[in-house]
């Protein structure tokens, strides 16, 4: 148990209102569009109208005579400095500007540089780039098809082909298949969606030619890992470079690559000597940058005849767009897919997924969750709901039937996962008295013989954050420990720095509770900074909810360090032995008698002022937590629906969402995660797609077409909690920014499935738009 | 995208001369907002542009136009146009097939069947606006048509050579669109 500190203090548990927010709600946050340097010149892209195309030419004269246009550059010019193309995050490499032919539309082909941005715009107009059309691959299905264009002419592989990927038991798991009473398949489709940021991507990217010194300010997830890459790619001595992400307007994993426009800003800027700022519209944002998901899915589930799971079989295909731009630390191609077993108590498993190239944008990231752990979350708890319908059971008592039990933890899965902690029925159990599970089902018997529709979805997944352990996970060789420097001031405040970046998260408060709750300094006195690569400690950035798993645990572990020293401080000022003394929140005291004590501050000043012979002075630590294994926090979601037949609209009735992350720093950012995940997991369910029509021409490109949820379509979210440590994080938190997002789409599909079930509804997938639902009430014969 | 649009409409001319009119891409072109036959190349392939503006979005198509059937007997026509924006920006196809019938009254029915494909920025508005513009498109045509046809055949003739083509209004266009959109029983 976590001993709670005063409110005063702050510490764990307390929900303290976010530092950060009295600036956002004054309009005072500063944000990469916010910076203005002197001098400064912007850029501006010229983008492919096509999917696919050969480059005939690029006239840039007209645009040159515009006045205020001061360069352009094309893929040729970028190839002279071999930066024509640039390594991905996952061994494949991407075009910064096209050169030869494009993949993609809304591909970056020339960026043009003026003094003011409008003038960029225009001259882009006037670029005038002749392209010969080519056939066009938008069905992943049918990339491996003989008759296919081939998208990559770069690779030596003349193939669409990217990888195949397997893990598990193949034999076994058939045989389980072979002997199985019951067997359920479920074909399903994660769609392309898109995180949409309400800020954009963007830089401003400042070479001073006399110091050689190279600032950019970037809408970064990882900063320093970013550093590091510029360096790596351009060539540029990374001392010289600094990173420094202001505040971020939100990120949900399409912050994490770096992008052309970065790139080209930076050239630029490297060109003409002075300050170059990028910065994406809407549209460029949502049609060239990191997507997510696109991943088309089969799963099958072998049973007993009395409904306990034996096997699971999962074949994908991942559809990744031009180039494999996965966004992503693990070492395998689809990430961490292999926790599709969820919950449930399997004893074989086989999985395997090829990834395929398409004329699309590239991609994907890992759209608020652990890369790819969303698909694999709705994929099994849509096949558990399948197969429970096929076998009449309820959805409820088949997930108990199934569990993984507590005392079975730490549980090894077939497919190779230690989950650290879970009580997967206690969260359940939860859920659904919250929900009055059992009345509901009564109202959903009595309404369904009057021929209304109305559903219950049930979502338990399991989750797996805070990436991660070195020995599975890296970015180019960097391991994905994180960082945390605490020095504390002769006054005895503190400032913070840490390699993570939030991006909405509330850092700045959750984490200078850890430092109240371990140092007992009041949280209002710490101050957090983070995203500036000359002064935060090294670390990996934020996304995976791994800023608590790894930089929140490094932070404590970094406090205790400054804890043995002030004890020898606090020894040497109370005249007595280190081992006499006893810590509580906030001071150290003599061993029986408590008035004999000397506070965190008045050691502070004693750091500084009268410290003992051979100790150094001040009172500063720094920690690189590299986690033993990732965290499992876990849930139950449960959503009723109610179906209009005239219209097909869903109205979601009722929405709760039991968490368990462990324990908890700030409930009330947790909360305020929650409502954030699953307005968006409600809008990936029901509204969101990046669509392409046969042509390559992108359909979600806009927020006419790509539908951002509002306060009207957003329900009521009711939340809950049970607290399960994790057994392996030094205060036994989880993370839970990312839980909502994963898993709610399944909760929200299976209910409308559920309210459709006695029709013969099997599945239907995402997004199920209010057209979706009426064509199917209309074939099932509901409407006329 | 692709995108299907079929149209019929009556003119009071007789066949006959409906169809010297029709057969003739100089003169049909002349009638399409925006759009201009350049050049012949030979007896069925025209080099044409047309200039399409919809909101802050002007696509200037240059391309090809062929007559790839010509069936005087049963008066019926295919032509075949192709162009790609000159700044790069997207390319449009069209297929469309021409039908005369005579009427009673004396007049002509026209039937068009087009098949309209649109890549690059203007497709990703998606079949929305684009049938709407198609719409309005059409209605314009159809208005010049008749006008012309009831011209006598010099001044028509003088009137195609005449007129340059101008892209058709923008926030014309735009807004009608836009009504469209929420005019659901068109």
């Amino acid at each position: 148990m976590i001993t709670k500190t005063t409110p005063e203090v702050g510490g764990m548990g307390h929900p303290i209102k976010r530092k950060e927010d009295a600036r956002f709600l004054q309009g005072k946050g500063n944000y990469v569009d916010d910076v203005h340097l002197p001098g400064m010149v912007y850029g501006h892209m010229v983008r492919s109208p096509y999917a696919h195309a050969r480059l005939k030419s690029i006239n840039t004269e007209k645009a040159k005579q515009l006045p205020g246009v001061l360069a352009i550059i094309t893929g040729e010019d970028l190839a002279k400095a071999n930066l024509a193309w640039m390594p991905t995050l996952f061994f494949d490499k991407q075009m910064v500007l096209a050169t030869g032919k494009v993949l993609f539309q809304a591909q970056e082909v020339a960026f043009v540089v003026a003094e003011d941005q409008y003038t960029a715009a225009d001259a882009a107009e006037l670029v005038e780039v002749e392209y010969e059309e080519l056939p066009v691959l938008v069905d992943p299905y049918k990339a491996t098809d003989p008759d296919a264009p081939i998208l990559r002419e770069d690779r030596e592989e003349k193939s669409n082909h990217i990888f195949h990927w397997e893990v598990g038991d193949r034999a076994a798991t058939e045989k389980d298949f072979q002997n199985a009473a019951v067997k359920a398949t479920v074909h399903a489709i994660s769609q392309r969606c898109h995180p949409a940021p309400l800020e954009t991507c963007g830089c401003v990217a400042d070479y001073n030619k006399a110091t050689e010194k190279l600032t950019i300010y970037l809408t970064s997830q990882a900063p320093h890992a970013h550093r590091t890459l510029f360096s790596i790619v351009g060539g540029i001595p990374e001392q010289n470079i600094r990173v420094i992400s202001p505040d971020i307007g939100g990120g949900f994993g399409n912050k994490v690559p770096i992008y052309p426009g970065y790139v080209c800003a930076v050239v630029a800027s490297l060109t003409l000597g002075v300050p170059v700022k990028w910065i994406e519209t809407r549209s460029e944002n949502l049609q060239s940058t990191g997507f997510a998901r696109d991943y088309h899915m089969t799963a099958e589930i072998a049973a007993d005849e009395n409904g306990k799971v034996k096997a699971l079989r999962v074949k994908t295909l991942a559809d990744h767009g031009a180039f494999n731009a996965a966004a992503q630390p693990t070492k395998f191609p689809a990430g961490l897919f292999s926790v599709c077993t969820g919950s449930y108590d399997f004893a074989n498993s086989f999985c395997e997924v090829d990834g395929v190239y398409t004329n699309k944008a590239p991609g994907g990231i890992a759209y608020r969750c652990s890369f790819r752990i969303t698909e694999a979350a709705y994929l099994i708890e849509r096949a558990i709901d399948v197969l429970a319908a096929q076998l009449k059971m309820d959805p409820a008592e088949f997930r108990r039937k199934n569990f993984i039990q507590p005392d079975q933890f730490p549980y090894k899965t077939p497919l190779g996962w230690t989950y650290d902690s879970g009580n997967y029925e206690g969260a359940m159990n939860k859920a659904l008295e919250m929900v009055g599970y059992k009345e509901l089902r009564k109202e959903q018997e009595e309404k369904r013989k009057k021929g209304e529709l109305m559903g219950i979805g049930i979502s338990s997944f399991t989750e797996a954050v805070g990436a991660g352990p070195a020995h599975t996970f890296d970015i180019a060789g960097i391991k994905m420990f994180d960082s945390a420097e605490i020095r504390v001031h002769p006054t005895g405040k503190a400032i913070c720095r840490m390699g993570t970046k939030s991006q909405g998260q509330g850092h700045e408060t959750t984490y200078a509770q850890i430092v109240a709750q371990e140092l007992g300094i009041p949280a209002s006195d710490v101050i957090i900074e983070e995203g500036d690569t000359d002064t935060a400690p090294y670390g990996l950035g934020t996304y995976a909810s791994r800023s608590t798993p790894t930089s929140g645990a490094a932070t404590a572990m970094a406090a205790r360090k400054i804890r043995d020293k002030a004890k020898k401080i606090a020894a040497h000022l109370l005249e007595c032995s280190e081992e006499d003394l006893e810590w509580e929140t906030g001071k150290f005291f003599v061993k029986g008698a408590p008035s004999k004590s000397k506070t965190i501050q008045e050691i502070a000043f004693a750091a500084y002022t009268n410290f003992p012979e051979g100790l150094e002075a001040g009172l500063e630590a720094v920690n690189y937590y590299d986690p033993p294994n990732l965290t499992f926090p876990f849930g139950t979601y449960i959503c009723v629906t109610d179906i209009d037949k005239g219209t097909g609209e869903i109205k979601v009735r009722r929405f709760v969402a039991v968490d368990d992350c462990g324990n908890v720093i700030n409930p009330m950012i947790v909360e305020g995660q929650i409502h954030g995940g699953l307005t968006e997991g409600l809008a990936i369910a029901f509204m969101q797609m990046i669509g392409y029509d046969e042509n390559g021409n992108v359909q979600g490109g806009t927020f006419m077409d790509y539908l951002i949820p509002t306060a009207v379509e957003t329900p009521h979210w009711e939340t809950g909690s049970t607290c399960t440590p994790s057994p392996h994080h030094p205060f036994g938190a989880k993370g839970v920014g990312e839980s909502p997002n994963v898993g709610s789409p399944a909760a929200f599909v299976n209910s409308v499935v559920d309210a459709l079930s006695h029709l013969g509804v099997k599945h239907i997938d995402m997004p199920i738009t209010p057209w979706k639902v009426w064509n199917i009430l209309k074939e099932k014969g509901v409407v006329s | 995208m692709a995108l299907q649009i079929q149209k019929t409409f009556q003119v009071n001319e007789p066949l006959e001369k409906v169809w010297s009119f029709l057969s003739d891409p100089r003169k049909v072109a002349a009638c399409v907002p925006g759009a201009q036959i350049t050049e012949q190349v030979d007896e069925k392939t025209y080099k044409g542009a047309i200039s399409v503006k919809v909101g802050p979005s002007v696509t200037d198509y240059k391309g090809e136009v062929q007559i790839v059937r010509l069936d005087s007997q049963n008066h019926e026509i295919e032509i075949l146009g192709k162009g790609q924006d000159v700044r790069g920006r997207g390319s449009a196809s069209m297929k469309m097939t021409g039908k005369l019938r005579a009427l009673d009254s004396g007049g002509t029915e026209v039937t068009s069947t087009s098949e309209l494909n649109v890549i690059g920025m203007l497709a990703q508005m998606g079949s929305r606006v684009i049938s709407e513009v198609s719409n309005i498109m059409f209605g314009e045509f159809v208005k010049n048509f008749q006008a012309r046809l009831a011209q006598p055949e010099g001044a028509a003739d003088a009137a195609a050579q005449a007129a340059p083509a101008k892209p058709i209004s923008a926030t014309s266009v735009a807004w009608q669109a836009a009504k469209g959109v929420f005019r659901r029983d068109s």
